[in-house]
């Protein structure tokens, strides 16, 4: 019997194809936009993420900015001395430490004959400890790990045609790199470090491409004498440490506070009073990420949501014109024998079949619509991050969102049949069917 | 011999209420109906024929009295058992067809028998033998616009009858057609009045008596027997 009913259903929806559509529409423009939300959400929440991969997961960044509200590293001001260096290292929690020594290059240049030299404007080499190797998960891929006070460098992978494509760099060549001060320092190439596989904004900024040690890259020119003048103190601005793992993140970021706050570092006598030591974590940037995503992506779901329920009131809308355009046919249909039950029945059925085309259509709308909305925020993000080479956006479908919003589509497509198959249900048969 | 009741009207009174006036549409009405009976009831519109006719038909339910089918007493069933009876006992044919407009003719026949729960193997073909009793096989797979008025008139009787009813209600079922049409309709009816159905006709075209064996003239809600 109710099989006969839900068949009577589709072929009234059918007898009436356009209104029908029109009707399922605003079921379809709901379900659809719930789903690209909540794709675009997921998608871009991935994307974040892969951006962050390129540090070990237990790194973290010390510096010194402002703890509060949200905490801010303010880069430049030079205040870790490579006694604080040893002296975090040593924190219980704490695995390794690398100072983060940036120096500015002016050119790059190779000599290629008597008084013949190929240059390359220079952007800025990180001048640290082997330690930086382990914070960033680099590996080198032939040669060694420079020695401190020696004038060798590591370069990237992606370095070693900046000469051109005929004049490939490799271990045991000697390049002159030339500081802001003028002076050119000539260096050994003694390694190569495996280009990072996970290529993104990030690893952009954070793989330096070339590397040397503090002595002479770093400490010869660039100190800090804030405090006792006369005496040249190496100091950074920020530095780079890992905790021993995963589970200890918080506790070794708050070993590192105390410690820099104690007063046994050398951090403190260097920083303005006004100042904050801050450490930020990879895990902290992420959950932040992630919360602001989350509650964006709230937002609009809520106002997809919105448009669902609108679609909702469309189906009660037209479930109502239709009981009161078929009056005569339920009259009809009463006196031929069909109990209220069925006439029940038959218009939620309706409403339901609505519902659920509406979630069906929704979610195939909306899971190609994400598509095309992803890699419209893929080209966006690269046009923002003008030329670099930023990974790429991958569609992450939240597939929970699919069922929710078909279930939705349905639960909707009832509720907005229940006031109008009950006003169906509870006509006068005699009346029906005198109705004009 | 003496014939059965197919439908007892004992003391029957039908009053309406629209706000605080009170109408009277039947009074005190006592009549039977036997099998096999042709039974017209006449009189104006107004009279309370309609009214009559919908408390058989267990649309309505009277004010006081009481009405038997086929011995079964109607007051003490609930709405669904007065569907069940609709649907088995009673055949419906309607001034205006009252076909359903997205159905074709043959799954208005077929409809009745659905709500009724018969089987399902056995629908298609008792509906294309009805229609082809009614002269519409050839129609079966048209949507009723697509019939003229005494083509639609044919498909209702046929819907009417098609849960096998020993009683069918005609509702002014000429009303809406030419008098060459209407008398059709009229044998037809009649031709099923001889297979043994109880027919009730409600007409105020006192030409179609001659089809009948009984005429009941209702005038303010009582009735007095002519024929």
């Amino acid at each position: 019997m109710i099989s006969d009913i839900f068949i009577m259903s589709l072929d009234a929806l059918r007898s009436h194809k356009i209104r029908t559509f029109l009707t399922i529409v605003g079921i379809i423009i709901g379900i659809s936009s719930v789903i690209i939300v909540t794709t675009s959400g997921a998608s871009v929440e991935k994307f974040i993420e892969d951006q962050w991969n390129v540090f070990d997961p237990t790194g973290m960044v010390v510096g010194t900015g402002s703890a509060e509200p949200i905490p801010q590293i303010s880069f430049g001001k030079t205040v870790f001395t490579d006694k604080d260096v040893e002296n975090l290292k040593n924190l219980p929690h704490v695995r390794d430490v690398a100072p983060v020594g940036i120096v500015p290059l002016k050119k790059i240049s190779q000599k290629e004959g008597f008084l013949k030299w190929i240059s390359m404007p220079g952007g800025s080499m990180f001048a640290s400890s082997s330690a930086m190797l382990d914070v960033l998960s680099l590996k080198i891929k032939e040669g060694r790990i420079f020695e401190e006070g020696k004038k060798e460098i590591l370069v990237t992978e992606n370095m070693l045609n900046i000469f051109g494509e005929d004049k490939e760099l490799k271990v045991g060549d000697e390049i002159y790199l030339q500081r802001l001060d003028g002076i050119p320092i000539k260096s050994k190439i003694v390694g190569i470090i495996k280009a990072s596989e996970d290529f993104n904004i990030l690893s952009q900024l954070t793989t330096p491409s070339i590397l040397g040690p503090i002595n002479p890259y770093y400490s010869t020119f660039f100190g800090s004498n804030v405090g006792k003048p006369l005496k040249r103190v190496t100091a950074y601005g920020m530095l780079y440490a890992t905790a021993s793992d995963k589970a200890s993140i918080e506790i070794a970021k708050n070993e590192i506070l105390d410690f820099l706050n104690s007063g046994n570092s050398d951090a403190i006598n260097y920083k303005q009073k006004n100042v904050d030591f801050v450490v930020i974590s990879q895990e902290y940037i992420l959950d932040r990420v992630q919360q602001i995503l989350n509650a964006v992506t709230m937002l609009i779901t809520i106002i997809a949501l919105v448009s669902l329920i609108v679609g909702g009131v469309g189906i009660a809308n037209i479930m109502y014109a239709t009981v009161t355009e078929r009056t005569r046919e339920i009259g009809t249909m009463m006196a031929i024998g069909a109990k209220r039950r069925y006439i029940l029945q038959l218009f939620l059925f309706q409403s339901m079949i609505v519902g659920f085309l509406g979630g069906i259509l929704g979610c195939i709308l909306g899971g190609s619509g994400s598509v095309l909305v992803v890699s419209y925020l893929g080209s966006y993000v690269e046009q923002l991050a003008s030329g670099a080479y930023t990974g790429k956006i991958f569609v992450v479908y939240s597939w929970e969102w699919f069922i929710i919003s078909l279930f939705f589509g349905i639960v909707i497509g009832i509720l907005a049949g229940i006031l109008p198959a009950r006003k169906a249900a509870k006509m006068d048969p005699v009346e029906a069917l005198h109705y004009q | 011999m003496l014939k059965d009741v197919a439908v007892d009207i004992q003391s029957v009174t039908k009053i309406y209420k629209t706000g605080k006036k009170e109408f009277k549409a039947l009074n005190n009405v006592s009549l039977k109906i036997y099998n096999g009976d042709f039974l017209a009831f006449m009189g104006p519109s107004g009279s309370g024929k309609s009214t009559l006719m919908n408390l058989i038909g267990c649309l309505d339910r009277p004010s006081s009295g009481e009405i038997y089918i086929h011995g079964q007493s109607l007051s003490k069933l609930n709405d669904n058992q007065l569907a069940e009876i609709r649907s088995k006992e009673i055949g419906f044919v309607f001034q205006d067809f009252n076909l359903i407009p997205s159905m074709t003719a043959l799954r208005n026949v077929i409809l009745p028998m659905t709500l009724s729960g018969s089987p399902r193997s056995a629908r298609e073909q008792n509906a294309m033998s009805l229609l082809k009793k009614v002269g519409l096989d050839n129609w079966a797979k048209h949507l009723p616009t697509e019939l003229s008025g005494g083509e639609k008139q044919r498909v209702a009787i046929a819907r009417a009858i098609s849960n096998n009813p020993l009683i069918v209600l005609a509702d002014e079922p000429t009303g809406n057609l030419d008098t060459k049409t209407g008398e059709q309709i009229l044998k037809f009816l009649s031709s099923l009045n001889k297979e043994g159905k109880t027919i009730l006709l409600v007409t105020h075209d006192s030409s179609l008596i001659k089809y009948t064996n009984r005429v009941i003239n209702i005038k303010d809600g009582e009735i007095s027997e002519k024929k």
